[in-house]
């Protein structure tokens, strides 16, 4: 497709803790609608990429244009107001709460009525809270969770809490999706259902998706667009052809034993 | 004016009563109810039809259907039937092959396939299912990029019917009215656990008579809910579901996903429930576990009124007796502490006909239930004959599957097999004259019987109980039939017996048993009773322990024919053991292995003397073999005398 335009634009990215470099000059495009993928060993600074994008950690140089703007001066819940939604590695939810209301609380950024018209619950606030329950409603339909509407999210077992986080993402109706590991702890059956989730995502809203995955299977099926760092250091990008067959990403995975 | 015969026609007739202000029925959909009128149901079959025809449907062509309990399901059923086809029901989780084997066999010309999951499937085999022209999918999600022509969408094929149906307004009606009451309506294939599945064809008047004489003695009103949770593509669903809404106008309620099926279940307090007897059983286990987490004062009104609850339905159903005011009064005040509780739990608040099928279902869970106010009924049938027998009212008893419905004829033949006639027989399997012909036999006046190769007997009562496959069956040798896995199911519902493996065949003139006791509850008991034991041996072999196992042995007694009673049994010194090969790792008994190791007893009880020593080895789990040695008593039930 020729007229993509690019919704995110990491630029010279430099993240120092202490005397360690996490991340070194990384610099990449993602164009609007691809699933891209950041893959490399462990300690690589994939994660803390990410955590860049959002903003929880400040990188020393470089920025990070999103639609246009700088987000490495922006505090998180701006960030996320601009339509960046994204979910943990370890999942973090509101354990104590349901799951209809962990997806609810998602929708705060998009809520309008006051604390006095919350309180009366009448006219505007109502109609405004129909409004975003029928969001959610369509998000609990999508994902498959009806069965679990009702239940404290805190007693699910770990493969749903992580479609539960999926779904308070996408209650944000955010324009880029940063997810962090999707898949971990899944057997196979719950990976096929998440990589599905992930491409009707993808294909429904032409939503941009940029995550971490360490299940080489899923990534070379469903992305579009992989980049590899490897101790901080970006060391390929490219199609998931061109990164199978990449002299350094095989090096980086296959010729130095990692600690798993 | 015609006669209300087929199902599309008693779509028509429920519209013309109902009309577009009844609700008909209810799917429940980003988790509020919505409601489909008559008249949505009849447009919705309407354009449906129309539109299948516009793409080519014949009269007697044949259309499957794959999908989950859905509306779309059953217009898409009507629509077929509609345009005077056959609906062929497939289960939503039948792999690609299997999907392949039936679309083919049955030579449709259409597939419905609810959603993405289904359509892949169908993708997949897209080859070698040349005759079949299009897909049609209902639930679009995942399938928005898929280019294929030969996938169509439900509102496209239903655009076409209505533009159709612009120039034509009378063709619908027309087109049911030709319907007659013996053609072919659905096709049901059975599983085939051994062989390839057989595609039952069962007409509109096999499905109106089947449901026409249940209600008779189950009735159903236009206000009954019902929720739709058993398979769409199994005959009991057709049966209770589909045929029991167009012949009544009872609402039809569909879950959100099969995932919340018990959860929607107490939302809607359904007046009729048909569950296996496993998931009954499941829902009593859940009573017992849950009671551990609550709190005290709810385990002590649960302490208090269960035995009452017990009490007075042991009264009620097994006694048949007045209960006493003051066992009403205390049940009265059980009803609101606990009782009524329970039920809303479950959504049985509403529940009028209760039934449970499958397996037999243990008599404890049946009197846990009643002890709570819902009296589970037994009901047996297959896909060929619909319902054969069924609990009608209070009769009902524990070990039978009830008495014939209403104009069924139940006879058995020599070799203990159930034969079903009756307007509910079918009309034999597509395209295999052989089996056709195995299952559909006449007698010397001409009537033709289903042989449903289960093997059973009638009781005094008129009851009938249900022993095994015929294949099952074993052959005494006064050439009287009997069924070793019914016998021993029966004795295992017994909390005092933990294993039992009967004895009989063609050299065996009489059926005996080696019981193994269950050690727990036959301790605690003993504790109780204060008979003092000290090892398993020990206990096994006191007299007052065999006296407890003979009450159950003469119980299943009362109820089976004489020639196959228990006459004899002993109370094994030790417990069958897997780690010794004596019991396979689910638990099933390795016969042949059994009737070796205990030979010595065998003979003892078809022969003279009632003690038997034994030196077992016994192999421990270390690997380590000893010897143990000991006296079993035989025990004899009937004698000698009492058998001349």
């Amino acid at each position: 497709m020729t007229s993509r335009s690019t919704v995110l634009r990491v630029q010279e990215i430099n993240l120092v803790f202490g005397g360690i470099q996490a991340l070194n000059n990384i610099s990449f495009d993602v164009q609007t609608g691809d699933i891209y993928s950041i893959i490399g060993p462990n300690g690589a600074g994939k994660t803390s990429l990410l955590n860049c994008i959002n903003n929880f950690y400040h990188p020393e140089r470089g920025k990070i244009i999103f639609n246009g703007q700088n987000l490495t001066r922006l505090p998180p819940y701006k960030i996320a107001k601009l339509g960046v939604a994204r979910t943990f590695q370890n999942t973090a939810l509101y354990t104590g709460l349901s799951t209809l209301d962990n997806l609810m609380a998602a929708r705060h950024i998009h809520m309008h009525s006051g604390m006095l018209k919350s309180i009366l619950y009448w006219g505007p606030a109502q109609r405004e809270d129909l409004r975003h329950r029928k969001v959610v409603e369509e998000i609990i339909d999508f994902l498959e969770i009806a069965h679990i509407r009702k239940s404290i999210v805190g007693a699910l077992p770990h493969g749903l809490r992580k479609r539960v986080e999926l779904g308070r993402a996408l209650a944000l109706e955010p324009e880029l999706l940063l997810l962090d590991e999707p898949m971990t702890g899944m057997n196979q059956e719950e990976k096929e259902d998440m990589a599905r989730f992930i491409l009707d995502i993808n294909e429904r809203q032409e939503t941009t998706i940029l995550l971490i995955e360490h299940d080489m299977g899923v990534v070379m099926d469903i992305v579009d667009q992989i980049v590899v760092l490897d101790f901080g250091v970006k060391i390929a990008e490219g199609i998931p052809d061109e990164i199978r067959h990449n002299e350094a990403v095989i090096n980086a995975y296959l010729g130095k034993p990692e600690i798993q | 004016m015609n006669e209300v015969d087929t199902l599309p026609k008693s779509l028509l007739a429920a519209y013309e009563r109902f009309g577009g202000q009844k609700t008909a029925m209810r799917q429940k959909d980003l988790g509020i109810w919505r409601s489909f009128t008559w008249k949505d149901s009849y447009e919705q079959v309407k354009y449906l039809c129309l539109g299948l025809i516009q793409l080519g449907l014949q009269p007697g062509d044949k259309v499957c259907i794959i999908g989950d309990n859905d509306p779309q399901y059953f217009w898409a059923q009507l629509a077929i039937q509609s345009g005077l086809g056959v609906a062929v029901g497939i289960f939503t989780d039948c792999a690609p092959n299997e999907i392949e084997y039936i679309v083919s066999h049955s030579d449709a010309v259409f597939v419905f396939a609810k959603d993405q999951e289904q359509c892949d499937k169908l993708l997949e085999i897209k080859d070698d299912v040349e005759k079949v022209k299009r897909v049609i999918y209902w639930e679009e999600k995942g399938l928005w990029n898929y280019q294929q022509q030969w996938l169509t969408s439900y509102q496209d094929i239903q655009k076409l019917g209505q533009e159709f149906d612009q120039g034509n307004p009378d063709f619908f009606e027309n087109l049911v009215n030709q319907g007659q009451v013996e053609d072919l309506a659905i096709f049901c294939y059975t599983s085939g656990t051994t062989a390839l599945p057989k595609g039952a064809m069962i007409s509109h008047s096999n499905l109106i008579v089947g449901c026409d004489q249940t209600l008779i003695v189950d009735s159903r009103e236009d206000t009954d809910e019902y929720l739709s949770f058993l398979p769409p593509a199994w005959i009991t669903e057709n049966i209770l579901g589909l045929t029991f809404h167009l012949r009544t106008g009872m609402i039809v309620n569909f879950p959100e996903a099969p995932e919340t099926v018990q959860d929607n279940i107490r939302e809607i307090t359904p007046q009729a429930l048909l569950f296996s007897a496993r998931l009954w059983e499941n829902m009593m286990a859940i009573v017992q576990v849950k009671l551990a987490d609550t709190s005290w004062i709810n385990r002590n009104l649960h302490q208090l009124f269960m035995p009452v609850g017990y009490k007075v339905a042991h009264l009620r159903y097994e006694v048949r007796k007045p209960v006493g005011i003051l066992w009403q009064l205390l049940n009265w005040i059980g009803e609101f502490a606990i009782f009524q509780p329970l039920r809303d739990k479950f959504g049985l608040t509403k529940v009028k006909s209760a039934y449970s099928s499958g397996a037999a279902l243990n008599p404890d869970v049946i009197r846990f239930f009643r002890a709570i106010g819902v009296n589970i009924k037994q009901l047996y049938g297959s896909t060929e004959a619909q319902v054969h027998t069924l609990h009608v009212g209070e009769d009902v008893k524990f070990e039978t599957v009830g008495v014939p419905a209403p104009g069924q004829e139940i006879k058995i033949a020599a070799d203990s097999e159930i034969l079903i006639s009756g307007g509910t027989v079918f009309q034999g399997y597509y395209k295999d004259l052989e089996a056709t012909k195995k299952a559909l036999r006449s007698d010397e006046q001409g009537k033709i019987w289903f042989h449903t190769g289960d093997a059973g007997y009638l009781d005094e009562d008129g009851h009938l109980i249900y022993m095994d496959r015929v294949k099952e069956l074993i052959t005494m040798e006064s050439g009287e039939h009997y069924s070793p896995q019914y016998i021993e199911g029966q004795l295992k519902f017994s909390p005092y017996i933990r294993d039992v493996m009967t004895l009989g065949g063609e050299t065996k003139p009489f059926v005996t048993a080696l019981i193994n006791i269950d050690f727990d509850n036959v301790g605690r008991w003993a504790e109780k009773h204060g008979v003092p034991y000290t090892t398993f041996v020990d206990l096994s072999q006191r007299p007052e322990v065999y006296d407890l196992i003979s009450q159950d042995v003469e119980r299943v007694n009362t109820y089976l024919p004489a020639a196959i009673h228990i006459h004899k049994f002993v109370l094994l010194h030790k417990e069958f053991d897997a780690d010794e090969g004596e019991l396979t790792r689910t638990r099933k008994l390795r016969r042949r292995l059994l009737n070796e190791r205990y030979a010595d007893m065998i003979d003892t009880m078809y022969g003279e003397g009632d003690v038997v020593k034994v030196r077992a080895t016994v192999k421990y789990r270390d690997g380590r073999e000893g010897t143990t040695e000991t006296n079993v008593r035989v025990a004899t039930l009937i004698t000698e005398e009492e058998r001349e």
